[in-house]
């Protein structure tokens, strides 16, 4: 069974990944079933600590995803977001937290196909770091 | 550097209260000191033990007009704290102090004997018969000095340094040891250190930038970032929070670490953090900017924002 | 006390996953009270079922698991107020889209379904009742494109008595409609049906008319949009104008005529079309002599009226609008980049359908004779190529164009009525005529007139003896075919109108990706787009025909009166809020603040702390994340809220 055992949180903005997420549904594309989908606002809204909290709790993966950069619903939460996304990646290893288990990205309410692959590869990814340490 | 006692004294013609360090009665070092009057700025002193960051007082003076003497890295936080709007440029008289590095006092008694005077009144460090290379007994940032020159300044006592900013050290000793771990050795490592937390909260309380004091997050009942108990991932997780919120805003002064009575090396933490910052978005703090979180230009040049 | 409710959504839900197994799971969790499968929990009786729990034993929160919250979270929400709970102690878990519909394992769904029915209980505890507030609307619409959508929905909302301002970014309003010659399926003359429209709206008392406009910059949110709204200069007093058009005539300098599409040359000051609204001159620079450094001033030495002024500026005008709809229209497909093998453009007598609509106008550049631009001659044979750049995925454009062979067959239709001894081919993929007397419309173009249909694609143009041979497969007969044609008219896909995308960026709403604007919900919300109080009309929401433009039109100005008729809006409770015991005063919100809505409060004891300006919240939440201490929350998604719902899910 795909990706039964990796547990993933993922802290979707409600009017684009969360909608694409939903897309991928109404298409009836199968996934595999660790994700588990926290909704907010904006990708704003998500606080680097919610992240290391999650692993912390023992999440084996963080997803971050929200609208695309320029269409923010909000106009500019997604680049904050990624300001304060891309600093945490790049810390990870030194809080000895593999950086391939976390991965932020942007997904509009139409790509569900889109979601539908990052759910798929980055469970892949994480199954990896699990087998390799 | 006995030309100071006359600019406090001068200074407190037009402030209430100048930030400075004395002698400690206890121990052979100097302490932070608070002269009101020129009387009490008598006792002031500046000597290779003048580690303390005296700017971590500003933000609770902030209603008061306050001269403060700093070495040129202390600026840095001053300038951090009237960029984000914690204290106010006209609220602070600025006595930048030509700064001869910092020693460890804590690696110099043990090479000295505790509570031996280890600073004469040149601001040389003394050695007592003992010969200890001054590399040795230096604070990390001291070793490679980055800001001889206070970044925000309105009088300087003693003589420029003639020392260029300096290039960070070479990581030796933890440094070393911490950057040549694989990612699940410092998982360890970590859980290690931590385990030795006694959450004293004297990291925060001796930050500069920690400026939420009685509401920090990090003691709050709700909503429960971290656990209250004394254990390994609850302090981490408590200082997780505490570099989080320090991420742009930092500017490395080490008084975290110092002030850790256990001797947790936090700085590993906020150095990587400064530097990741410095990389990404070209800034460091403790200029005139506000943190590249809090404010930004979508056109940034650094970084490019519609990528 | 907590009730959960788990859909079965008839067999949506419960086919994959054991509704009956995660109700028994959620009897079990803590402070769940009532727990129990329901078939379509939506529906009447659904609803009763929370009711009669909520009475029955007194349950003060309700979490129901079953489609998305963007679907039904307004439903379930007044089903709460109804069974008299404060709508907001609500939360719904998706085990539809984000479950049963993604995993084809039973004992996985069930068990995932089982952690987010978990994961809800453990927030909604932190659930605390919310009100919204109310805030005064301005009574006043912003209609964006002067096409027929925008038209439609400007005269409907004004019928209502609510005032609009319609803006067009050309000189004259009318769009794509105004350069149709005969419309299908019914052959009405396209001008005379629109025109009486178009001067309707010049003459409207609550129409407020700008041409040569285009939204500047959108502020604000619903009920109260600042918009700013830049008018071109077109170094023409439209208040002294007469349309007389002597200075269009004495003109020496060129310009390309857009509304005939490219086929013929306009003049740098010009006239948009004969019954352009506002009948009056305009002037592009870019074409003018004197603005390119030369010395002519003819037009305002001829013009009777002294309307023209070349030192006119951009002018900005600043509004407040209660709402604002979309009605942008569609622009052409640019085929010459995507299918080489056509001739990349440089066969004259390869034209668009959109150029041959202007051939057949009588107010076209040929007068309404039909007349091929290589040598004027009249065409005999003209073929018909539908689906270029439509339906297509080798040239990366998968989508109908929903109206090709609609016009197309109208097309071969006219061209027989104007040259009798005419034979029109019409190369298709599948003929869609499912409108209202379409099919009929499609057996006449065949029956009556003649026209000979090709199933197949065209594989290559190329002129021979002065032709142009049509190379194709016939799929029906499983064969090569050659036409020799005079003419050929290619169906270019339409594509969202230039700009739209900038547009919709401004007024904060999504694109699908094919560029049109998205709507809402493609069923349930499909005039609506993402942002509150902004509606779509018509073709800027994808490709559809004047009836269906028409009708969205209709249902979008529905949708503003509705919005603006009672004078004020409920505001959402779900912003942030101050808890001024926790604030340190450091007000890292208000600078991440998008909005400009956080303040300076200067309490009792002297100390000062961030609030937060209702009005201005938007309810993003960057806020929240920004705020060391935790003193500023976001209601509905508080720290409290989601700390619970992490702590959950991976227990």
């Amino acid at each position: 069974m795909p990706g039964k055992d990796v547990k993933i949180v993922g802290f979707l903005c409600n009017w684009c990944a969360y909608a694409g997420a939903d897309m991928a549904g109404m298409a009836r594309m199968e996934q595999p079933a660790g994700m588990r989908i926290i909704r907010v606002p904006c990708s704003g809204r998500v606080d680097p600590l919610l992240v290391l909290k999650a692993f912390q709790e023992g999440a084996d993966g963080v997803l971050v995803s929200g609208c695309h950069p320029g269409d923010c619903h909000y106009g500019s939460g997604n680049y904050l977001a990624r300001r304060r996304l891309e600093l945490l990646g790049r810390m990870l290893p030194a809080l000895g937290i593999e950086p391939e288990r976390f991965h932020y990205t942007w997904v509009s309410a139409s790509e569900g196909a889109r979601w539908a692959e990052i759910v798929n590869t980055f469970t892949e990814a994480i199954k990896d770091v699990d087998e390799g340490s | 550097m006995e030309e100071l006692i006359p600019i406090i004294k001068k200074a407190l013609e037009q402030v209430d209260v100048v930030l400075g360090w004395a002698q400690s009665p206890a121990a052979g070092v100097a302490v932070p000191a608070f002269f009101h009057t020129p009387a009490e700025a008598d006792a002031a002193v500046f000597d290779s033990t003048c580690a303390h960051n005296l700017a971590v007082y500003l933000p609770r003076l902030a209603d008061k007009k306050v001269g403060i003497v700093a070495k040129g890295c202390d600026a840095r936080s001053i300038a951090q704290l009237i960029a984000e709007g914690a204290v106010k440029r006209s609220g602070v008289f600025v006595i930048g102090a030509s700064c001869p590095g910092m020693i460890d006092v804590k690696k110099a008694w043990r090479c000295f004997g505790f509570g031996k005077q280890v600073c004469d009144a040149a601001g040389k460090v003394a050695m007592e018969g003992k010969t200890v290379a001054r590399e040795e007994i230096l604070l990390w940032k001291c070793r490679g000095c980055r800001d001889p020159e206070p970044v925000i300044c309105d009088v300087t006592v003693g003589e420029a340094s003639s020392e260029a900013p300096a290039p960070p050290a070479e990581p030796a000793g933890i440094r070393k040891r911490f950057a040549a771990m694989t990612v699940a050795e410092r998982r360890q490592f970590w859980q290690d250190q931590f385990s030795r937390c006694i959450r004293c909260y004297a990291c925060r309380e001796a930050c500069p930038l920690c400026v939420c004091r009685d509401v920090c997050t990090i003691q709050a009942h709700e909503p429960g970032w971290a656990g209250a108990a004394v254990d390994s991932p609850q302090s981490w997780m408590a200082q997780l929070i505490r570099v989080n919120h320090l991420a742009g805003r930092c500017t490395g002064c080490e008084e975290c670490e110092r002030a850790c009575p256990v001797g947790i090396p936090l700085m590993l933490l906020l150095e990587e953090q400064n530097d990741v910052v410095e990389e990404l978005f070209g800034y460091r703090a403790g200029g005139e900017a506000k943190p590249p979180f809090l404010t930004f230009d979508i056109k940034n040049d650094t970084w490019d924002e519609e990528r | 006390m907590l009730g959960v409710f788990i859909c079965q959504c008839g067999t949506n839900i419960s086919a994959t996953v054991d509704t009956g197994a995660v109700a028994a799971a959620a009897a079990g969790m803590r402070g769940v009270a009532h727990a129990e499968s329901i078939q379509y929990t939506c529906s009447d009786p659904g609803q009763a079922a929370i009711g009669a729990a909520v009475r029955e034993k007194r349950l003060d929160r309700i979490v129901i698991a079953a489609c998305s919250p963007r679907m039904h979270e307004a439903t379930f929400r007044r089903a709460l107020e109804r069974a008299g709970l404060n709508p907001y102690m609500m939360e719904m878990v998706n085990i539809r889209e984000q479950c049963s519909w993604i995993h084809a394992d039973t004992g996985e769904a069930t068990m995932k379904a089982v952690d987010l029915v978990r994961k809800a209980v453990a927030r909604i505890r932190a659930h605390v009742p919310l009100q919204g507030g109310k805030t005064a609307a301005v009574r006043r619409a912003l209609v964006i494109g002067g096409g027929i959508a925008g038209i439609r929905a400007a005269l409907d909302i004004s019928a209502a008595g609510i005032p609009v301002t319609l803006v067009e970014k050309s000189p004259s309003i009318g769009g794509n409609m105004a350069r149709l010659d005969k419309t299908f399926p019914t052959l009405d003359c396209s001008s005379c049906i629109l025109t009486p429209l178009m001067v309707e709206i010049k003459q409207h008392d609550h129409i407020e008319l700008m041409t040569n406009a285009e939204v500047d910059d959108v502020r604000g949110l619903v009920g109260d949009f600042q918009i700013d709204i830049r008018r071109r200069s077109t170094c023409v007093d439209e208040e002294k104008c007469t349309g007389c058009m002597i200075c269009q005539e004495k003109c020496p300098a060129p310009a390309p005529d857009d509304f005939n599409a490219g086929l013929c040359q306009s003049k740098a000051i010009s006239v948009a079309f004969p019954q352009a609204v506002p009948l009056v001159a305009s002037l592009r620079k870019q074409y003018c002599r004197r603005f390119n450094g030369g010395k002519c001033r003819l037009c305002q030495k001829l013009c009777p009226a002294g309307a023209v002024d070349y030192g006119q500026e951009d002018e900005v005008v600043s509004r407040s609008f209660g709402a604002v709809v979309a009605a942008t229209g569609y622009g052409h497909y640019d085929w010459t980049g995507s299918y080489p093998t056509f001739g990349k453009g440089l066969y004259p007598d390869v034209i668009t359908s959109a150029q041959y609509e202007r051939l057949l106008s009588a107010s076209g550049p040929t007068g309404g004779l039909i007349r091929r631009p290589s040598d004027g001659a009249e065409p005999r044979q003209v073929a018909f190529v539908s689906c270029v750049g439509s339906r297509d995925e080798s040239a990366g454009r998968p989508q109908c164009c929903s109206v090709g062979c609609m016009y197309t067959a109208k097309q071969a239709i006219l061209t027989k009525e104007h040259i009798p001894d005419s034979q029109s081919y019409i190369f298709y993929i599948d003929m869609r005529a499912g409108g209202k007397n379409y099919e009929e419309f499609v057996r006449r173009a065949q029956t009556r007139y003649g026209a000979i249909f090709i199933r197949g694609r065209v594989g290559r143009i190329f002129p021979r003896r002065g032709k142009l041979v049509v190379m194709g497969t016939d799929t029906l007969a499983g064969d090569q075919v050659e036409i020799e044609a005079d003419l050929v008219v290619l169906a270019a896909g339409l594509t969202a109108a230039p700009g739209a995308g900038e547009l919709a960026r401004k007024l904060n709403i999504a694109c699908d990706e094919t560029g049109f604007m998205a709507e809402e919900h493609p069923k349930l919300r499909p005039v609506e787009a993402a942002a509150a109080g902004v509606f779509l009309a018509g073709a800027c929401q994808g490709p559809k025909d004047i009836p269906a433009t028409v009708a969205q039109a209709g249902a979008a100005a529905a949708k503003v009166i509705g919005l603006l008729s009672r004078g004020e809006l409920e505001t959402s409770p779900m912003v942030s809020a101050v808890n001024p015991s926790r604030c340190a005063g450091c007000f890292k919100c208000r600078d991440v603040c998008p909005f400009g809505a956080i303040d300076k409060d200067r309490l009792a004891d002297g100390l000062v702390t961030a609030r937060v300006i209702e009005s201005l919240c938007r309810g993003c939440g960057i806020c929240n994340a920004a705020c060391p201490p935790g003193a500023i929350s976001l209601n509905g998604y508080t720290d409290k809220q989601l700390l619970a719902e992490l702590v959950e899910v991976l227990r």
